[in-house]
């Protein structure tokens, strides 16, 4: 019988039973939409966060020590209200993110020309005051060195003379770029549902096998070890397939659905960008398959390879944590290697660079080969004694 | 046809079978008979090409074993100590799969389906889905994957292992069936009375090797005694493993 037909016969059998189990669909199907989910998420709490341009209400203990300084506040946009009983202890509780505390002292110190002392009481630790705090003590800046200029110019003195150096900057990137740092994610976890979409599939056609006693009788008929094992892999490269597609599909719809232009993010994630990246990925789905049916065959029993297994599918995700961090550019050596290569030049698209071919196919090319090295080992072990009755 | 001629089988130091040689004709049943761990898995694994002999040599309908496995494997219907089945899927797909894997066009495969369906009333249980199934049903459904390819030889480790009277019954009349259609059959078990009340030839087997082989009547013989139960034990060497 030839191979092709024992791989047929085997992936379809392996694809009815995937499909009538239920752990091996929800990791296919349900678990990829996951990462989409949790982008957009925190995307919206980023993009409420920088569109939030109301007034700031700000508490502040003893006003009427500075008079013009509250003045110039109100102007900025900021309502100054009655402050809490104790300041420190309202923004240590999150009650306020913010409260100003101005010092008796504040008017003598002024009048004489001296640093007029206030506080702000502030929680570095909380996100979500970050702006209102900066939008304050800006305001407060603004305040002091207007004040400040004005007095040099009373006294004669060119105010530049206080601004030995004028730092500019110039921003080289552009607003797709920007946003591409927040988009890293989007790699991590198309790499994650590529290797969750086929590890129960992987897990059942191996160890399963084991585990239930049914690798001896399949390995009664006359088929060819390998064939069995490419037709279950086949398979199982269907499922991390389905995983990697659906990621795909949830993370365009969920680019096209945030506002990003209203903040300055201009992302081209549309369908072309989506095929581009399906393109680069999709090599990997064989190679997971494959190396998980592999570190499956070692384990005599379903629990015991999801243990390697989860072990595994951790390794994927170390390059995006790492290139979260630390961006690496498309077209250096980490292209060809497997998982991080993909993830680099995949960060590449999403950021608008030119993609380097030749990085795109050393990628694919080490991923082949990690592919037929793992599907060559599988069979080994399908054919040993030792994995066939050891326990 | 199944010749295996001095088998020899060591895991590490523990020699699992040594000299071990057996022949099973066509429309014959063939028993080996032995206690717990004498060997009798382990020989039944190198006639089925699953285990590679250190030496010796098996013969299927002529095939050598080791240079053929593939075809030897064809010409046998084997009921491992294995019988594990595909929960999710139904008898008939269990069955089927391998009848696709032996290489059967798809309608030659539902009628032989359908035929051991029949045989071994399994009608009623054909489309439900195999978790769930009781003992005997089970092995039913392994014994019609062994089958389906319609085998020559049929090779049977332990077969009532763990399965009530009605079970053991109908599996004692499918054995006999077998021997009766010409096939070569082989089965192995540690239940003395299963082996002689079936068996045309006994092949006593302990510690890894033959220790006396023939009809029951030439055993008797042999031991010089007048039950059955004290020619094993005489042969043997000890009662140790084996059931009455």
């Amino acid at each position: 019988m030839s191979v092709w037909r024992t791989m047929r016969i085997v992936g379809r059998k392996e694809l009815l039973d995937g499909v009538r189990d239920r752990r091996s669909v929800l990791s296919a199907l349900l678990l990829p939409l996951f990462g989409p989910i949790l982008i957009a998420v925190m995307f919206s709490i980023i993009l409420t966060e920088e569109a939030d341009d109301g007034p700031v209400a700000l508490p502040v203990v003893g006003p009427e020590h500075a008079v013009a300084l509250i003045e110039h506040l109100e102007s900025q946009n900021i309502e100054v209200v009655a402050p809490p009983d104790d300041p420190r202890a309202a923004v240590a509780a999150g009650d306020e993110n913010v409260v100003l505390e101005i010092y008796p002292e504040f008017e003598e110190e002024f009048r004489a020309g001296r640093p007029a002392p206030v506080s702000l009481y502030i929680d570095t630790s909380r996100r979500e005051g970050r702006v209102p705090v900066r939008k304050v003590r800006s305001a407060i800046e603004t305040y002091s060195g207007k004040v400040g200029t004005l007095r040099l110019l009373a006294r004669g003195i060119d105010p530049q003379l206080a601004r030995p150096v004028n730092v500019g900057d110039v921003d080289t990137a552009t607003p797709q770029q920007k946003a591409a740092n927040l988009l890293a994610m989007v790699p991590m976890f198309v790499m994650l549902a590529v290797f969750v979409g086929g590890m129960f599939m992987a897990t059942d056609a191996t160890a399963g096998e084991r585990e239930r006693k049914s690798l001896e009788p399949l390995l009664l008929t006359p088929t060819g070890r390998g064939a069995l094992v490419l037709g279950k892999w086949a398979a199982t490269t269907a499922f991390s397939s389905m995983g990697l597609v659906i990621t795909l599909i949830g993370s365009t719809i969920a680019m096209a659905q945030l506002p990003l232009e209203e903040v300055g993010l201009n992302v081209e994630f549309g369908p072309a960008e989506a095929l581009w990246v399906l393109g680069l990925l999709l090599p990997l789905a064989p190679m997971a398959a494959a190396m998980q049916m592999f570190v499956a065959s070692f384990a005599k029993s379903f629990r015991e390879a999801q243990t390697y297994l989860s072990m595994l599918t951790m390794l994927p995700t170390l390059p995006g944590v790492f290139l979260t961090l630390e961006p690496m550019p498309p077209d250096g050596w980490a292209s060809a290697v497997p998982v991080l290569g993909q993830q680099v030049l995949l960060l590449g698209v999403l950021r608008g660079d030119a993609i380097p071919v030749w990085g795109a196919l050393a990628s694919s090319a080490v991923v082949l080969l990690l592919t037929v090295v793992c599907l060559f080992g599988t069979t080994r072990l399908f054919g040993s004694e030792k994995t066939i009755f050891g326990d | 046809m199944i010749d295996a001629q001095d088998l020899r089988k060591t895991f590490g130091d523990v020699v699992a079978v040594d000299s071990v040689s057996l022949s099973a004709a066509d429309g014959q049943i063939t028993g080996i008979l032995g206690p717990n761990g004498a060997g009798k898995t382990t020989t039944m694994r190198m006639i089925s090409t699953l285990v590679r002999p250190d030496s010796g040599r098996v013969r299927v309908d002529g095939r050598d074993a080791s240079a053929e496995p593939a075809e030897v494997r064809r010409r046998l219907g084997v009921l491992p100590d294995a019988r594990g089945l595909y929960p999710r899927l139904t008898a008939r797909e269990n069955i089927e799969y391998f009848g696709r894997l032996q290489g059967l066009d798809e309608s030659t495969l539902r009628d032989r389906v359908e035929r051991l369906l029949e045989r071994l009333d399994l009608g009623g249980v054909a489309n439900r889905r195999v978790h769930g199934f009781s003992q005997g049903e089970r092995a039913k459904v392994a014994i019609a994957r062994a089958l389906v390819h319609e085998p020559r030889n049929v090779l049977l480790d332990e077969p009532t292992n763990g399965l009530d009277v009605m079970s053991t019954r109908a599996m004692r009349e499918l054995i006999r069936g077998l021997r009766d259609e010409g096939k070569a059959v082989v089965f192995c078990s540690h239940v003395m009375q299963e082996v002689s009340a079936l068996c045309d030839t006994i092949v006593v087997v302990a510690r890894g090797t033959v220790v006396a082989r023939g009809t029951s009547d030439e055993l008797l013989a042999q031991a010089g005694t007048d039950s059955l139960e004290d020619a094993f034990v005489s042969v043997i060497g000890t009662e140790e493993g084996l059931v009455a």
